[in-house]
């Protein structure tokens, strides 16, 4: 209420954003709310009816003054009145003798619109006026009754339309991320993605209902009060509403303010975050290097330049509730001391005939007045983030995705793996060709390797296959169909991929492996495990093939979890196989177990593997030699040997090193030796 | 204020413990929802620190109140000023004859009347600039009030947020292991966050809702005791509703929560792990899945505004049936004359008075609550014990000459479980290089972090040129063991000053001389900036041989007496393995060293090497010993040791420049 206590209004405490374009989102908004529009007609009558309620109340308080309050004490006053008083409002019984010309002065000051002002002077007793002042008030509660029933159909069929718009477009936003390309989370790391949609749909999620009601009813009731004083005295009214406009720029004025200074509150914050991220992640570096004391003293500073911007912002948020009350009370001084100099001075007002009842409603209008200016300003920001947040949804909606299906697509016919690049060009980002000229053939059950230095182009090459981006120039084929002509569905089912960071889902063992293939059974499920060796360690799991993984897998280690993922690939058993080989150490009994997975997961089918096992690469039919995007060398491991080209060199420096283990004693093949000692290859 | 995406820390760093325990299972982790009360109250007296902002805090809202509560009592002056004053015009304005007598209607002698005519447009003009001078002092105070209110907290926050960071900085690691760094930064941050709004807010609004809960009773009952006793079976009937409000919504939010995150982690996997949705092609299911835990998260948050929706509104309906009955039966005592209007009108605001604290109460709870349990969490850290401390009257290590010996070591994490080192002695004498071997979780890692006292023996002594060094301050031991990890993290900052991140005191020339010794001249060279090219969270990436020569330099500069070294292989070419493998040759040089060792070389060339298994030193010796008379150490030599960049072999520009020199 107006009387509303010190440390209220917290609107602006959080930190807010402002949007660019308010009227294009409010648009897209309401092509999601306009599917309810039922519902928001219901709510607009609510609104409606409510606001009208909150304008009557006051009237009605004015009438209980008016009609029966006053006119009955100065009956009372007369104690056994007899002289009548004309009057329309009932008039009064006078005071004693003196009651006629009190009366018509009374009278003149009394409210004309009395509900149930039919009481006759003359003959109504004082219980006749208490009597009539409860059917008046009967009435105010009977409104007070419905009006809050009314406040919480309202409340209700926003929040229903309004969670399911935010379901809508949740679903929607999920949708599209599917239907976006990798390259655009090459681009926009995932973290940050994921940060802003559920920050933002948290902000519309928290303004969508309760606060745009809020503001709604707000603007009505403020519209609607001031039109009713006005009706009722243009020059009253004009008085209480002579705050109004320093209500306004109070508001405006604080909240821009306040938007600045927590600016700098959230960048301070961000620092002492960072800082606080870096020496925790590295806290048993700083302990080796006793560095504890310096990075004490340098938190300090951070966190004490965000204690000092922190109250900065402080200083405006402070201020803004007390302004406001302050200026509320003013204008209730205003309205009590104006209207009361009036009645004293002689009843009217630029005209209008100002009575007690009239100073009372407008004591109580100012108040309904103050209160939504008060709530409006809280709730301005929360709306404005949630425009803001809705602004950047869309954004993201609106991103087009790089990969489709062509409208004549057709299903990818089982594929026997004959996959082929014929000159093939790519790029990431325009202008950066990360693939020049690339063609080859992988012939049914073929493995290629490929080989190359970092940022070569291997990855680009893999990533062709299953259509995750599209070819520059030229074209990838399989068994003669380009893949652009089938859909991407079709076409990625039948291929298998295993990545070198192996990621899990948070689920059972057995739905993880079961992720190649929905419908295989459980005894599928195990074959595939027994296939990837993953079958001991999985049964020796606290639930088997049960057990719940935690988020990404965690719980297992990364030998593991490649087991697992190999297992995965099997299931679906695919003509294609792509594999990126981890780099990463793990330890030797498992680096041996996922080597032999993978031998027998490779056999019959095509496999493209970015290679970092010498073993793999000696067994490979085909291996590719990148370097800056271009095949420069191909052929087998020994034919590349002979070649003493790149690969050659590369192998060689590989050897060099062999030859210091000291281990080389036996008088076998150099190249044999070197091949024995990498881990792995056992 | 600040939300962390938390799962971004969750993963934990792999640092120098591989054989390091579960996390979690004593940790934080499972995050009791654990709330003492007490530790808030804790919390609150930390206020005392801030004795001059607090009682300007209390002051003001004093003040405020005071003023708050005086301006309906100047609209009732107004207000009966008018009325009296209207009265009086109208008996005045009679026929001579007739005064009198309407005065004495009114019981009132006709110089009264004169005198409420006369007066009545000062007092009112009195009463109106009265309760503007009071809204304006009210204003003055109620913000000084908040802005106090909230430099006392961010103070307190303040104070916190760097008694939680000291102590989580000097933690043991045993601690570390046990804590993960997102649960830590919670801590440091959202509790905090929590703990300061209640400070700030909460207390403030107890405490003025109580003041102004029982001025305005007394003030009321003082107006009028029948009225008041009317009105009053209004408030349990509120304070209950209240109550059971609180206590109904509590779980259903629970529930949004449950399913909020629910949803996130299902977000969360599909945006981590695209590649695989879509390398499966499983993008209908997802979406199915996503579907679902959507619509559970609708139909709960439909629950929840249903209930809200219609409970709301019912705590505004009961103030205002407390003020329809207000109108009725304080209009009926103004009719019999034992109310004036003025006062039915200060009636009417200050039963806002006492309805508005009740309003706050759920709030307040909720705000409470919160603040309790996340004191409760901050005390939990701030009270934590620390296992590795300086012990009263340790001495400073001077001169350290490198002398190491492990004296029947054993090591439980915890002090607990299976012991991860089980009775270990070996002595290493100044200057020669000690190498570890052994399986993953055999204790290799844990000899070395016991020699720096990372953790603390469970039984037996480590001594370092004979003393024990639990006899000696850790400082001054850690200052003279020079440590390079596997995995090296870098902090904000230039590269300079990470190389100087163990002496910030090195002058230029010394980092430089550590850097090039370090073979990492050259490549800071490379880029523009040279040495003050900024690097970590924010700056350039390095890669890993890059990181590790960064490492190997910051330990040079140190010039330690003794040295440990995590030797295995990260993703590094090798040309970059060489160098690495140079620049720790020399660094080993004449000092006493301990390496991990995943490399041939480092073991041809140690002066001791000593094979782990679960947590034994199975054999020890000289390489040439070694390979002659131990399988164990055979077996290992063929399959875990490498010579050089093996699996990552073709794999590195860096490589392929340097292949024109071999």
């Amino acid at each position: 209420m107006m009387m509303g206590g010190g440390p209220a209004a917290h609107g602006l405490r959080q930190e807010t954003s402002k949007p660019k374009n308010t009227a294009q989102t409010l648009g897209r908004l309401w092509s999601y709310f306009k599917h309810y529009w039922y519902l928001l007609l219901g709510v607009l009558v609510a609104v409606l009816l409510t606001s009208y309620i909150q304008v009557l109340t006051p009237d009605l308080t004015g009438q209980a003054v008016d009609c029966f309050i006053t006119p009955a004490t100065l009956k009372a006053l007369a104690g056994n009145a007899t002289s009548v008083l004309p009057g329309p409002t009932g008039g009064t019984g006078g005071l004693g003798q003196a009651g006629a010309p009190v009366g018509a002065g009374v009278a003149a000051t009394l409210k004309s619109n009395c509900w149930f002002a039919k009481l006759d002077p003359a003959k109504a007793t004082t219980s006749d006026y208490i009597a009539g002042l409860g059917r008046l008030v009967l009435l105010i509660a009977g409104l007070y009754v419905v009006g809050s029933l009314l406040n919480g159909l309202m409340f209700y069929l926003m929040s229903y339309a309004g969670q399911h718009v935010l379901r809508n477009m949740r679903v929607e936003v999920f949708k599209h991320i599917h239907r976006l390309s990798l390259g655009y989370f090459t681009r926009h790391e995932a973290g940050d993605v994921m940060t802003r949609i559920t920050a933002d749909a948290d902000t519309l999620q928290q303004a969508i209902s309760f606060p745009l009601v809020s503001v709604v009813q707000g603007v009505v009731i403020i519209v609607w009060v001031a039109a009713t004083m006005l009706s009722q005295s243009v020059a009253y009214a004009l008085v209480a509403l002579a705050m109004v406009p320093f209500m306004f720029v109070a508001t405006l004025w604080f909240s821009s303010q306040a938007r600045k200074a927590f600016r700098n509150v959230r960048s301070s914050i961000g620092t002492v975050n960072a800082s606080l991220q870096e020496s925790l992640a590295g806290v048993r570096e700083v302990q080796a290097f006793t560095r504890e004391d310096e990075n004490i003293r340098d938190f300090n500073q951070s966190s004490a330049a965000a204690r000092e911007a922190s109250i900065r912002a402080a200083s405006y948020t402070s201020a803004l509730g007390p302004s406001l009350q302050a200026l509320g009370y003013i204008s209730l001084a205003l309205v009590a001391g104006v209207g009361g100099s009036v009645i004293l001075s002689g009843g009217t007002l630029a005209g209008t005939t100002i009575s007690l009842g009239l100073v009372i409603a407008f004591i109580q209008y100012s108040q309904r007045f103050n209160q939504p200016i008060q709530q409006i300003s809280v709730m301005w920001t929360n709306i404005q983030s949630a425009i803001a947040g809705a602004e950047r949804i869309f954004g993201l909606l609106d991103t087009l995705p790089e990969i489709t299906d062509k409208p004549d697509a057709i299903e990818m016919p089982p594929i026997k793996g004959r996959v082929e690049f014929n000159h093939v060009y790519s790029e990431y980002e325009p202008g950066e060709l990360v693939l020049k000229d690339v063609s080859l053939v992988a012939e049914p059950g073929q493995t290629v390797a490929i080989v190359g230095p970092t940022g070569a182009g291997k990855t680009t090459i893999i990533n062709l296959i299953p259509r995750f981006y599209d070819v520059l120039k030229g074209s990838v084929t399989i068994d003669g169909i380009d893949v652009r002509d089938v859909t991407a569905a079709s076409l990625r089912k039948q291929i298998g991929i295993v990545l070198q960071d192996s990621f899990l889902f948070s689920d059972t063992v057995l739905n993880n492996i079961r992720y190649g293939r929905p419908d295989a059974t459980d005894e599928e499920v195990f074959t595939a495990a027994r296939l990837a060796r993953a079958d001991q360690f999985i049964e020796r799991l606290p639930q088997g093939y049960n057990t719940m993984l935690g988020e990404r897998g965690s719980g297992l280690s990364q030998g593991q979890r490649q087991l697992i993922s190999i297992a995965r690939a099997a299931l679906a058993n695919p003509r294609i196989l792509i594999l990126d080989e981890a780099t990463s150490s793990v330890d030797t009994r498992t680096e041996r177990l996922i080597q032999k997975a993978l031998e027998d997961l490779l056999k019959g089918r095509t496999s493209f593997v970015i290679a970092h096992r010498l073993s793999t690469i000696r067994n490979a039919d085909q291996v590719l030699v990148l370097k800056d995007g271009e095949i420069i060398e191909r052929g087998t491991h020994d034919s590349l040997m002979k070649q003493r080209g790149f690969y050659y060199k590369l192998y060689m420096s590989q050897f060099q090193v062999q030859e210091a283990l000291g281990i080389d004693g036996d008088g076998r093949e150099p190249a044999e030796e070197a091949d024995k000692t990498v881990v792995g290859s056992k | 204020m600040v939300h962390q995406p938390t799962a971004q820390f969750a993963s934990g760093r792999g640092g120098p413990g591989a054989g390091r325990p579960p996390r979690g299972k004593r940790g934080l982790q499972g995050q009791t929802p654990r709330s003492d009360p007490k530790m808030l109250m804790r919390a609150i007296r930390y206020l005392g620190r801030f004795k001059r902002l607090t009682l300007l805090t209390y002051g003001s809202l004093l003040v405020a109140t005071f003023a708050q509560l005086v301006v309906p009592q100047l609209l009732q002056n107004l207000m009966d000023a008018v009325s009296r004053g209207f009265i009086a015009k109208q008996v005045l304005g009679l026929p001579a004859q007739f005064q009198a007598l309407a005065a004495q209607a009114l019981s009132k002698t006709m110089a009264q009347i004169q005198a409420d005519q006369t007066g009545a447009q000062t007092t009112l003009t009195t009463a109106a600039i009265a309760m503007i001078v009071f809204a304006v002092v009210q204003a003055v105070f109620a913000f000084s009030q908040a802005y106090n209110a909230e430099r006392v907290s961010q103070h307190i926050a303040f104070d916190f947020r760097n008694d939680l960071f000291a102590k989580i900085q000097r933690l043991s690691f045993s601690y570390h292991d046990r804590n993960q760094t997102g649960q830590l930064m919670i801590r440091a941050t959202d509790d905090v966050e929590k703990v300061r709004m209640f400070v700030a807010q909460g207390l403030v609004m107890v405490v003025q809702a109580f003041i102004l809960l029982i001025s305005a009773l007394a003030l009321l009952f003082l107006t009028n005791v029948k009225l008041t006793l009317v009105i009053l079976p209004i408030l349990p009937v509120a304070f209950i509703v209240f109550m059971v409000f609180g206590s109904i919504t509590q779980p259903l939010f629970m529930q949004v929560q449950i399913r909020v995150s629910r949803l996130n982690t299902i977000l969360q996997e599909n945006l981590a792990g695209l590649k695989v949705v879509k390398a499966f092609a499983r993008e209908p299911e997802e979406q199915a899945r996503f579907n679902t835990a959507a619509d559970d998260l609708l139909w709960q948050q439909v629950r929840v505004a249903r209930l809200f929706s219609f409970l709301f509104p019912i705590v505004f309906l009961i103030a205002n049936m407390g003020q329809a009955a207000l109108l009725y039966f304080g209009g009926s005592q103004i009719i019999n004359g034992t109310l004036t209007i003025g006062q039915w009108q200060k009636f009417t605001i200050y039963l806002f008075f006492v309805f508005f604290p009740l309003g706050q109460l759920g709030f307040i709870i909720n705000l409470m609550s919160q603040a309790s349990a996340s004191a409760t969490r901050i005390y939990e850290i701030l009270d934590a014990k620390n296992d590795v401390e300086n012990k009263p009257g340790a001495i400073e290590l001077k001169d350290v000459h490198g002398h190491v010996v492990f004296d029947n070591v054993t090591f439980r994490y915890f002090g607990s479980g299976e012991p991860v080192l089980d009775r270990v002695s070996f002595e290493a004498l100044p200057g020669q290089t000690v190498a570890l071997l052994g399986a993953t979780g055999s204790g290799k890692t844990t000899i070395i972090n016991l020699i720096p006292r990372f953790y603390d023996v469970t039984e037996g002594r480590v001594l370092i040129d004979g003393y024990d060094v639990r006899d000696v301050t850790i400082e001054s031991l850690r200052s003279r063991i020079g440590i390079v990890l596997q995995e090296t993290m870098l902090f904000s900052g230039t590269i300079r000053d990470n190389i100087a991140f163990g002496r910030r005191d090195a002058t230029m020339d010394e980092v430089i001389a550590a850097a090039k010794a370090a073979a990492a001249h050259d490549f800071i060279m490379e880029f523009p900036q040279g040495y003050d090219t900024p690097v970590g969270e924010r700056g350039t990436t390095l890669s890993g041989g890059q990181k590790q020569r960064i490492a190997i330099a910051r330990a040079l500069l140190m010039d330690p007496r003794i040295l440990i070294l995590d030797d295995s292989t990260s993703n590094v070419d090798f040309a970059t393995e060489k160098m690495i493998q140079n620049a720790l040759d020399k660094l080993m040089k004449g000092r006493t060293s301990f390496v991990i060792a995943q490399r041939i070389s480092t073991v041809r060339n140690a002066d001791q090497i000593l094979v782990m298994d679960k947590g034994r030193i199975v054999a020890r010796g000289r390489h040439e010993e070694l390979i002659e008379t131990s399988e164990i150490y055979a077996e290992i030599c063929t399959s875990q040791l490498v010579g050089d960049a093996d699996r990552d072999l073709l794999s590195s520009d860096e490589q392929v420049k340097e292949e024109v020199h071999l």
